[in-house]
């Protein structure tokens, strides 16, 4: 009996102490001015692993930290040096060459130098991750001296400037490549911060510590950490309670929600489309497909206005290209090009044979097809004729069925508008996971090497050619430019990166 | 079928099992007429009105994706409950047959079962739930079958901890001895009992059911195209900025759902109980109201003394010119009662008397015998006396003095001071008046520590002393043991050990023998008799075996329907009887039990 | 009681390993190309097949387990296919995430459930009434729309808590203690209602048995009777309640975890176990087997020490 009493009292007390501890963590709130100044990012973004091998685009910032890239993309997508100072391309773009900066060394004290690129983009090209067909077009890496490597180009690639600024260009200590897994857990780089292991819960919490003697400018901030949150609920709400500094937020009802915060500074972007991928244009699993009528159905029967404004509550622009706005390609006029005409859809359907519909299936990826979309596009399509299927797919079956399977023609995405357009071409046109059944016909065959030898300004007429007609053809069915907020709790000033819907770690500042 | 007749109309007569009755007929109706009460089709979406109130043909308006939100509640509740009959189907045909069988015969197969339910209930659920998506695939019908299963192990557990229990009971005994077949006795007897117990773990189960698929949709582990109310809650949650009212309907359908289960669970628990564990005060009130419709209901009549008949003028209540039986003179010392009337409040509101103005009187050194039938009002007389009439019963009329203090409208505290050390009580049945949690010693103690404010040594000193004088062979053992460790005739020794602990002036033994065999009846009456005659006690005797009376008691009443119809010396009342129900009850004795032991003549010739 | 429990350590140390055989073959039954995933849609089939070999997948289902067990034995339970992460220390690294709910929980259940079941089964009435229906109430709300409700008004609204995250222990106590406050308060709702009703059936069962009479008969004060003898006498079938409300609060972790973005166990669950990631969900399936067993053993040993006759079984 005595001890219950004590037990009662003991939770009495668990209680009632936040209260008292409320205060206190309100007015602790600001950060002195000789205190370590912190920054703490939160993300939707797992990474698999930290090993450069491993690095995708919007897990970048994680592997920026650690790791320098060979070339710096600026915030507006410019190019300068970085662990290359300079670079030169030879008269038909087949060779880069590149010179290294001296001097640096990573933590081991194993010198970065052109031996360390060489092992570096090799290891990267044939280690299977998921950019590693960034660097399919380099035949050879030449090391010339300890400052100079030259690439050699099977065929010129106009970005291949972007990758060696992206996961291609990552530079691990070729030290750890001999240690099996290690990079994965424990990356080592020459980069600004290192991985704190003390502070780190994998999957959690990345916590990122000043590197002593980084070779570079110092970053404003002494610790980056960053926290993986499974939902923008909980993003938004740290953001308003002061856990989380700055965010991407992607949600339009999150959107608004962080806006309704008057401390929330918010700076848009436009860059993900939504749309639907049809690869299958050879008709392997629907034959309709094969009819570009059959396409250009679809994108006709589809209202784009109804659905940027009540799915995203018109935080967006409607758009029937691919290529983004910053792009040589990009034509504002094929932006609405097609109109919504159920009419004209089924007069197409008709034409192709096809009056009495069809039917689609395709993959729901529930975090990207919302209730809203999936009813809505079923709504549309079969308005005239052609019944949606949706199948579920999770994170456990998504790429089975939909890469090794093929079991579908298309697939709703939200995929990023890169400003290189040859990313664009790489990444959507040429044969690739966007492109898996390799199609391709007479236009783009004859517009793509005009545009591959040339710079893409060079190359402007051919792009907004290629452009045009895979609008025109119906290989994609895009939807909306997407607005992205990205979001600070009013500490930190964010810029945007161009062709990047996360910011690079370098553009993140104390607000004033 | 008259028994179960019963439970529903006393569940229907609970004011919120009614209501929680009727909450979820109507759910299960509107799901039911889906199809015509709102011809729609649920999928259909209009993004156009995506977000749109309440208009005509869509009283409830618009979802995020411009679907009618009443046609998705109504199919929504068809899976959602569907999935919940689903999973209960599943626990119940793999928990109760196994239960039963496991309960009834053991052996192996009940510890083979126990074995599986073992492992089931160690498996962590979520993780389990959430694997079983990735194997069997991601609709909610096979959800609901792995939850099921996750389930069953409670019905398992609940079915053969109560067949195992009623199996050696009397009626199945009786059922084997009469040549019933094992299935029969099964079906008629075990499932019976078992019914109850299973419903109110249905509608609890059911609740769970739906809650955790819910919460399942919330996580995103959903059920892709077929609507159910997580998944609508779900969509609302995700649009919570833009329309926050989304949450309200199906909130509130889950929310009703769920919570008329746990309402219709605690209603059906409320009227089982109501019908099982009765306290004995309500029983003789059922008796009563069905066995006395003849007798005139007593008028509230004025304090004592009573002089007039209240009762049937041809037997005549006590009276004063008996001469051996003072109850309408002078009140007796130790224990008077004059005019006493129990009553009860029933759960429909309103009181009934289950006590109708009983005088009675005990003086010190006397043994006087309260006998009748079970539910005659005699304990509830007693328990008067003790102040411990159970809830929804008190004395609503008349006096009570012990050792010459009124205790009727005594403030309870002055009243508790009375207990155990002027009036102790010897209850009937000896294992379970035992608190079964503490030692026989500890029990012995703590009153007289409380009591008698003496040390610990002090009171365990006299506790063992109290053992040894009623009789226990090794004290020291006996202290040291828990109740179940005993024996009864060892426990009602104890029992009467703890009346005595506090040396009361007097006790009031209600049955105290009922329970114990032949033998050890004959042996505690003696202890009883030895002590009163030691300590010049006053004892008041409820019994309702006449043969105790006659070895023990000076003085009878005989009690009937809440009545005393006859007093007088033991001598009297067993010789010569004057009330026809004091002749019927001796009759019976004469017809049905041998005489009694060697002790026969003893105290009823002393007056 | 040393060979109670070595003989439910022996009993449990079967249990444990037939679950993680049954579990370890119905996790191999989905067919996810494991290599497939870690690579990605872009990586040659060469290179997939030779990362499956280096998991060990091109074996029998039954070689893999063996390989595990081997390892389990000794504590290793492997690396995570796809964070690359050693799944022991993983688990260390959330482990007092969502320890810290559930004790936390449990002792908040455990007082405030024996608080308002005692005081309602004895005082009856319209306390009784009032904790019925906050009992129903507490059990028929979504969890998670009580969760979102509490840290709408109470951090996001009034900031007296963060709405997310975790300070260990270890680092600061207050930290700590205005994490978990708040998820610790959601997850309490539910089960102080479902315990609480269980005390207040089990008060009212013991306060009509016939020895609570007797004690009133022997004239001791009611409030001892209730703490030492009805307390006591109810405590036993509340406790196991509790316990089954420890064990399967995993399940409640998960939404609350999700909802105050808490690295625990729950939210490592849901991410792992939807991936098929079998080391680590081998790993929970083992943690949380030995936390039931161990809540068990600790149950029974406590019911019976309040309960004498439960000793003998």
């Amino acid at each position: 009996m005595k001890k219950s009493a004590r037990v009662a009292i003991a939770a009495l007390a668990f209680l009632a102490a936040p209260l008292a501890l409320a205060g206190c963590s309100d007015a602790g709130g600001g950060t002195p001015e000789n205190e370590p100044k912190a920054l703490s990012l939160a993300t939707m973004t797992l990474p698999q692993s930290l090993d450069p091998k491993d690095a995708t685009g919007s897990a970048l910032p994680f592997f920026q930290a650690v790791y320098d890239t060979l070339i710096k993309r600026e915030p507006d997508g410019s190019y300068s040096p970085m662990l290359a100072t300079e670079w030169k391309y030879n008269d038909d773009l087949t060779e880069l060459a590149l010179t290294l900066r001296g001097g640096v060394k990573f933590d081991d004290g194993t010198p970065f130098d052109a031996e360390a690129v060489k092992a570096n983009m090799e290891r990267f090209r044939k280690g299977g991750g998921a950019q590693a067909k960034t660097l399919n077009d380099v035949k050879t890496i030449k090391v010339v001296d300890a400052t100079h490597v030259t690439l050699e180009l099977s065929k010129p690639n106009p970005a291949m400037l972007f990758y060696l600024s992206d996961a291609a260009g990552l530079m691990a200590n070729p030290a750890d490549f001999a240690k099996g897994d290690a990079l994965k857990t424990k990356p080592s780089g020459t980069g600004p911060y290192d991985l704190d292991q003390n502070l780190t819960f994998i999957g959690t919490r990345w916590t990122f510590t000043r590197a002593p003697g980084y070779w570079g400018t110092r970053l404003p901030y002494d610790t980056i950490t960053i926290n993986f949150f499974d939902n923008e609920t909980a993003i938004v709400n740290g953001l308003k309670t002061g856990q989380v500094n700055a965010a991407l937020i992607q949600d339009a009802d999150q959107q608004i929600s962080a806006e309704s915060d008057p401390k929330i500074k918010a700076v848009k972007q436009e860059f993900d489309f939504q749309g639907l991928v049809l690869f299958d244009r050879g008709g392997v699993v629907t034959p309709q497909m094969r009819d570009p009528r059959v396409r250009q159905a679809l994108n006709y029967a589809i209202d784009r206005k109804t659905m940027l404004e009540k799915i995203r509550q018109s935080r967006g622009e409607l758009t029937n290209q691919v290529f983004g706005k910053s792009t040589a390609a990009y034509k504002p006029e094929l932006d609405s090009y097609y109109s919504y005409d159920p009419v004209k859809a089924r007069e197409l359907l008709k034409e192709a044979g096809h009056a009495d519909g069809f039917t689609l299936k395709l993959p729901r990826i529930a975090a990207i097809v919302s209730d809203a979309l999936a009813a809505s596009l079923q709504a549309d399509l079969g308005a005239v004729g052609v019944k949606l299927v949706w199948e579920d797919v999770d994170a456990g079956s998504a790429i089975k069925r939909i890469f090794t399977d093929r079991a579908f023609s298309g697939l709703v995405m939200n995929i990023g508008q890169s400003s290189t357009d040859w990313v664009v071409v790489g990444e959507l046109v040429l044969p690739g996971a966007f492109n898996m059944f390799g199609y391709t016909d007479d236009t783009v065959k004859k517009l793509l090497p005009e545009i591959q030898g040339r710079d893409a300004e060079e190359a402007k007429a051919e792009l907004q050619a290629l452009n045009e007609h895979l609008v025109k053809d119906g290989w994609f069915v895009p939807f909306y430019r997407m607005t992205y907020l990205h979001v600070s709790d009013g500490s930190v000033t964010i810029t945007p990166q161009d062709g990047m819907a996360v910011p690079s770690i370098y553009n993140y500042a104390p607000a004033e | 079928m008259s028994e179960r007749t019963g439970t529903v109309r006393r569940l229907l007569r609970h004011p919120l099992g009614l209501v929680s009755a009727v909450v979820l007929a109507a759910i299960v109706l509107a799901v039911l007429l889906a199809p015509v009460l709102s011809p729609q089709d649920p999928n259909a979406s209009s993004l156009r009105d995506a977000f749109g109130g309440p208009s005509a043909g869509h009283p409830l308006g618009f979802d995020s994706a411009g679907r009618d939100i009443l046609t998705r509640l109504l199919y929504g509740g068809r899976n959602t409950l569907g999935g919940a009959v689903i999973a209960l189907a599943v626990a119940l045909l793999l928990g109760v047959p196994s239960g039963l069988l496991a309960g009834y015969y053991g052996g192996w197969f009940d510890s083979a079962a126990n074995w599986v339910v073992n492992l089931v209930m160690a498996l962590p659920a979520m993780v389990v739930l959430l694997a079983s998506r990735a194997i069997l695939g991601s609709t909610v019908w096979v959800l609901m079958v792995v939850l099921g299963f996750l389930v069953a192990p409670a019905f398992f557990r609940l079915v053969r901890g109560i067949v195992a229990s009623v199996r050696n009971e009397l009626y199945v005994d009786a059922a084997k001895v009469s040549g019933l077949r094992d299935p029969r006795i099964v079906a008629r007897h075990v499932l019976l009992v078992v019914r109850a117990p299973i419903i109110i773990q249905v509608a609890l189960v059911s609740g769970i059911a739906i809650g955790l698929q819910a919460g399942l949709e919330f996580l995103g582990v959903g059920s892709g195209d077929t609507p159910t109310w997580g998944a609508m809650l779900n969509e609302a949650f995700k649009n919570i900025q833009r329309a926050p009212s989304l949450m309200l309907w199906p909130g509130l359908a889950l929310g009703l759902t769920s919570g008329a289960l746990v309402l219709l669970a605690a209603a059906l628990r409320d009227a089982l109980e109501d019908r099982g564990t009765a306290p004995a005060g309500r029983r003789s009130r059922r008796r009563a109201r069905t066995a006395a419709p003849a007798a005139p209901a007593a008028p509230a009549a004025p304090a004592a003394p009573r002089s007039a008949d209240a009762g049937t003028p041809r037997t005549g209540t006590p009276r004063s010119a008996d001469g051996t039986s003072p109850e309408a003179g002078e009140r007796a010392e130790l224990l008077s009662v004059r005019d006493l009337a129990v009553s009860y409040v029933l759960p429909g509101g309103g009181t009934r008397e289950v006590v109708h103005g009983v005088d009675l009187d005990v003086r010190a050194g006397e043994i006087v015998g309260l006998v009748g039938e079970s539910g005659s009002g005699k304990t509830q007389t007693a328990f008067s006396i003790l102040g411990i009439l159970p809830e929804g019963g008190r004395v609503c009329r008349g006096s009570v003095t012990v050792g010459g203090e009124e205790i009727v409208g005594m403030p309870e505290r002055r009243h508790r001071a009375l207990r155990g050390d002027v009036v102790a009580y010897v209850p009937q049945e000896p294992m379970s008046n035992l608190d079964p949690a503490f030692t026989v010693g500890s029990q012995l103690v703590e009153p007289m520590r409380h009591k008698l404010r003496i040390s610990r040594a002090e009171a365990v000193r006299r506790a063992l002393d109290l053992l040894d004088q009623v009789e226990i062979a090794d004290p020291r053992r006996v202290f040291g043991s828990y109740p179940h460790e005993i024996s009864g005739g060892m426990a009602q020794r104890v029992l009467i050990a703890g009346a005595m602990s506090c040396d009361p002036r007097l006790l009031v033994a209600d049955e105290p023998t009922t329970a114990l065999d032949v033998v050890v009846q004959a042996e505690v009456l003696g202890l009883l008799r030895r002590l009163q005659k030691e300590r010049g006690l006053g004892v008041l005797l409820v019994t309702h075996n006449l043969g105790v009376v006659a070895d023990l008691c000076d003085r009878v009443a005989v009690m009937r329907e809440g009545r005393i119809v006859e007093t007088g010396t033991a001598e009297q009342v067993l010789h010569a009887p004057r009330h026809p129900y004091t002749q019927k009850l001796l009759g019976a004795v004469l017809d049905g039990v041998p005489a009694r032991g060697p002790w026969q003549p003893s105290n009823a010739e002393v007056v | 009681m040393l060979s109670f429990i070595a003989r439910r350590t022996a009993a449990g140390a079967v249990l444990l390993f037939v679950i993680s055989l049954l579990s370890y073959l119905l996790l191999s039954i989905p067919d996810v190309d494991v290599g497939r995933q870690l690579l990605g849609q872009g990586a040659s089939q060469d290179l997939v097949d030779a990362r499956n070999a280096a998991l060990g997948l091109d074996r029998p289902v039954l070689a893999q387990y063996l390989d595990w067990l081997a390892h389990a034995v000794r504590g290793d339970f492997g690396t995570s296919w796809f964070s690359g992460e050693n799944v022991t220390r993983a688990i260390a690294n959330r482990l007092p995430v969502t320890l810290s709910l559930m004790v936390g929980v449990t002792l908040v259940t455990a007082v405030l459930s024996f608080l308002l079941g005692v005081w309602a089964g004895v005082r009856r009435g319209a306390i009784d009434r009032f904790v019925q229906v906050f009992a129903v109430v507490g059990y028929a709300l979504p969890g998670f729309l009580v969760t979102l409700v509490i840290v709408l008004v109470f951090a996001v609204h009034l900031r007296w808590f963060p709405a997310i995250g975790y300070v260990g222990l270890t680092e600061s106590f207050t930290g700590w203690l205005s994490t978990v406050t708040l998820p610790v308060a959601a997850l309490s709702i539910g089960s102080v209602a479902g315990v609480s009703q269980q005390v207040r059936g089990s008060v009212i069962d013991v306060m009509r048995q016939d020895y609570v009479r007797t004690l009133r008969a022997r004239g001791l004060p009611p409030w001892r009777i209730v703490f030492r003898h009805v307390l006591r006498n109810a405590s036993a079938p509340a406790l196991a309640v509790l316990g089954m409300q420890f064990v399967s609060m995993l399940g409640g972790a998960v939404l609350v975890e999700q909802i105050f973005g808490l690295p625990g166990i729950g939210s490592m669950t849901v991410n792992y176990t939807t991936r098929g990631d079998i080391p680590v969900i081998m790993a929970l399936v083992m943690f949380s087997v030995i936390g039931v067993i161990v809540i068990n053993l600790i149950v029974d040993i406590l019911i019976g020490w309040l309960n004498p006759k439960a000793r003998i079984a």
